[in-house]
């Protein structure tokens, strides 16, 4: 609890946004507090997000839960996802920023990163999370990983067969990647 | 020009005089002024049947048995008879007249369902060129049903329904195609079922499929594709394979694949038309801060009701393409749905496109509607020619006056665009092509019948049909029921009119809501 509020502490000093009321005292917080302060960050980063968004990308809460989003992001020109629109549900935790976002692929993708249930293996969504990231880096960090899959063993890929594809017979992946782009995410 | 208006004076003037090129159809109806079904006989003795309809072309009258079993297919002939004194007409009609076999000859008899089943007795589509018919059984509805293996929730489910192709000629069933534990609308006026051409589309509700059948000339009903999970035909296959070649790896086989039990995705045509409705937003604006502010509220807010959408009806606008209605679960089992928000999606099952899609406020739909109607009636492009002469507002001045006026009188215009669109998608094989419900022909109350096959609630006055023409002179009157009225004022009374394509014949039901036997009365030209 206590490194809870020192983190708040410091981001709220450097971000501007904050839970205040939780920082007197030392006492625990009382919850609704705590989802307030993590309402807070997902607003402030949802409003930075629509006067800057990342290339190719949107997002933005489905309905009006602030902790369930959508994001949309369009196949990157060049790749085999070209021309491809694919969606991901966002759904972040009570404790965010402290936690990080889980993000789910709810369009099929021809992925050695997306396994066959829509989920996704990004290392700053894991081990990597750090409460200075925001949306639009995660966002920027999923785009990156249509136009830069990270296949080798030393990654741990979710699917080992494409990564191995990827590797072994980078045209045939690639054309395999079109293909499902063509049929699943048009 | 004064003319004149009697047989005579139009078969001479047929003679005389050429129409107008290509008014050579029209001229010919006219004669259908002259020729009406304006005498009744009431109460014909009748086998006990519950009447389906006449086929578009003349060839049959279909019928099934009261106790929903057997189907019972019959030939109209005209009344025949002959007699010794000079004036025939003079006693009247013979005592044969009073039977309906007199001008119905049985063609035979078949048992559609089995154990268990009973004949959707609202379902029946012909499919002309080939004198084939298509026919429904199915057992009893189950409400409650659990939504197991990828059903959705709040459907019922019929344990089993089938679809009998049968040669309509001689009674042979050709093919069929079963159901098992799905729904299916059969009513007429449900939109789950469609025929253009070869191909049948039926909406399976509880699994969100449009299945795509064609029917081949060897009387087989083939697959041709089903849209909703996947929208190619090898979409699956496809999957499948490729899944099982990059987890060879790790395991060895496909069997784990198969279960997966939900999967998290987004179905095939859902994420054609969110990938539609994205796009859409995000091409309307250019401004990237404008853009994601719209997309806020018309995308994202609504996500999850788009989503949640389901296949309501289906109709082909030509071959490769579907006008699918969507709305949410509720709206898709009410009868009357009106209330209810539904969206319109035209969709090429050839290339897997949206091609656009509507709110059922739109104004823009709806005044595509109001000038190409018949473009949204089209069952198929090589049906017979007077199944053109079915009266719309786009073929019909008069319907369209009627519409206008309709039009001005409602009171909110968007409530107006709603109620109209309701109608779409269109409903198969639902309206008679008789030449009495031509309105360039004949004016008739719409309220009391109409060329679309529906019950009405009988009403206590004989329908009066006058001539569009002239001075709207009374032409023929039609009453169903006994006769001499009934007394008993207290029963709802309904009734159903069958028209004869091309005669001067129909056939009325009336039925009490208790279940007293019917009162048929044949309508037709002495």
């Amino acid at each position: 609890m206590m490194s809870n509020s020192m983190m708040t502490m410091t981001l709220g000093g450097g971000g501007g946004g904050g839970g205040r009321g939780g920082v007197g005292g030392g006492r625990s917080w009382p919850s609704t507090t705590s989802v307030s302060a993590s309402g807070k960050r997902i607003q402030k980063e949802m409003s930075e997000l629509s006067i800057d968004p990342p290339p190719d990308c949107s997002a933005s809460p489905k309905g009006d839960s602030l902790y369930h989003w959508v994001a949309t992001i369009f196949g990157p020109p060049g790749t085999p996802y070209e021309g491809g629109i694919f969606f991901l549900d966002i759904a972040f935790p009570i404790d965010y920023p402290f936690k990080p976002p889980k993000v789910l692929f709810k369009t099929r993708i021809y992925h050695c990163n997306v396994d066959s249930a829509g989920n996704v293996s990004l290392d700053i969504l894991k081990d990597g999370w750090s409460p200075a990231l925001t949306i639009s880096k995660v966002l920027l960090a999923l785009r990156s990983i249509f136009t830069n899959p990270a296949p080798s063993p030393a990654d741990k890929p979710l699917v080992p067969g494409i990564a191995h594809l990827y590797l072994a017979d980078r045209v045939k992946h690639d054309e395999l990647a079109a293909e499902w782009t063509l049929r699943f995410a048009r | 020009m004064f003319r004149r208006n009697n047989v005579t004076a139009r078969i001479f003037e047929r003679q005389m005089s050429n129409p107008a090129p290509g008014t050579s159809v029209h001229r010919a109806r006219r004669f259908y002024e002259n020729i009406v079904p304006s005498h009744t006989i009431y109460d014909i003795e009748c086998p006990d049947l519950l009447f389906r309809k006449f086929t578009d072309d003349g060839q049959y009258l279909v019928t099934f048995s009261r106790n929903h079993q057997d189907l019972i297919v019959y030939r109209p002939t005209w009344l025949s008879f002959s007699c010794k004194v000079k004036d025939c007409y003079a006693d009247g009609l013979p005592n044969k007249a009073n039977k309906f076999e007199s001008f119905f000859t049985q063609l035979y008899s078949v048992t559609l369902a089995s154990t268990g089943e009973f004949i959707c007795k609202d379902f029946f589509l012909y499919i002309e060129g080939k004198q084939f018919g298509i026919f429904a059984t199915s057992t009893a509805q189950i409400h409650d049903a659990p939504a197991v293996g990828g059903a959705i929730q709040g459907v019922p489910s019929i344990e089993k329904i089938t679809f009998h192709l049968l040669r309509l000629e001689d009674g042979v069933i050709l093919d069929e195609r079963v159901f098992c534990n799905d729904y299916v609308h059969l009513a007429h006026s449900m939109g789950g079922v469609f025929l253009y051409d070869d191909l049948l589309a039926i909406v399976s509700l509880r699994y969100q499929r449009i299945h795509i059948l064609q029917i081949r000339d060897s009387g087989n009903l083939v697959d041709v594709r089903a849209i909703g999970k996947y929208c190619h035909e090898d979409d699956e296959l496809f999957l499948n394979s490729s899944v099982q070649v990059s987890s060879n790896h790790i395991e060895n086989g496909s069997q784990h694949i198969e279960h997966i039990p939900e999967t998290p995705f987004l179905s095939g045509l859902k994420q054609r038309l969110l990938s539609f409705i994205f796009r859409g937003i995000w091409n309307e604006e250019d401004d990237p801060n404008l853009r994601m502010q719209c997309l806020k509220k018309k995308f994202y807010f609504h996500f999850q009701d788009y989503v949640d959408l389901i296949i309501w009806k289906v109709q082909f606008l030509d071959r490769h393409h579907l006008l699918i209605k969507f709305g949410s679960v509720d709206g898709g089992m009410a009868r009357n749905a009106d209330n209810h928000p539904a969206f319109f999606a035209v969709y090429n099952m050839e290339t897997a496109e949206i091609i656009s899609f509507y709110q059922n406020t739109a104004e823009e739909l709806y005044s595509l509607f109001e000038l190409f109607c018949d473009h949204f009636h089209s069952s198929s492009k090589n049906s017979s020619l007077y199944m053109n002469f079915i009266s719309s507002h786009s073929n019909n001045i008069h319907a369209l006056e009627q519409l206008r006026s309709n039009k001005n009188k409602a009171t909110s215009f968007p409530q107006f665009v709603k109620k109209m669109l309701v109608n779409l998608p269109f409903n198969c094989q639902s309206q008679s092509p008789s030449p009495y419900f031509d309105q360039s022909l004949f004016r008739y109350d719409e309220k009391l019948i109409s060329a679309t096959d529906r019950h009405r609630q009988s009403a206590e006055h004989p329908i009066k049909f006058s001539s569009r023409r002239q001075h709207n002179i009374l032409k023929f009157k039609i009453k169903p029921g006994p006769e001499a009225g009934t007394s008993d004022c207290r029963n709802k009374k309904i009734c159903s009119f069958l028209f004869h394509p091309v005669l001067p014949l129909a056939i009325s039901i009336q039925q009490t809501l208790f279940f007293q036997p019917a009162v048929v009365n044949i309508h037709f030209r002495r």
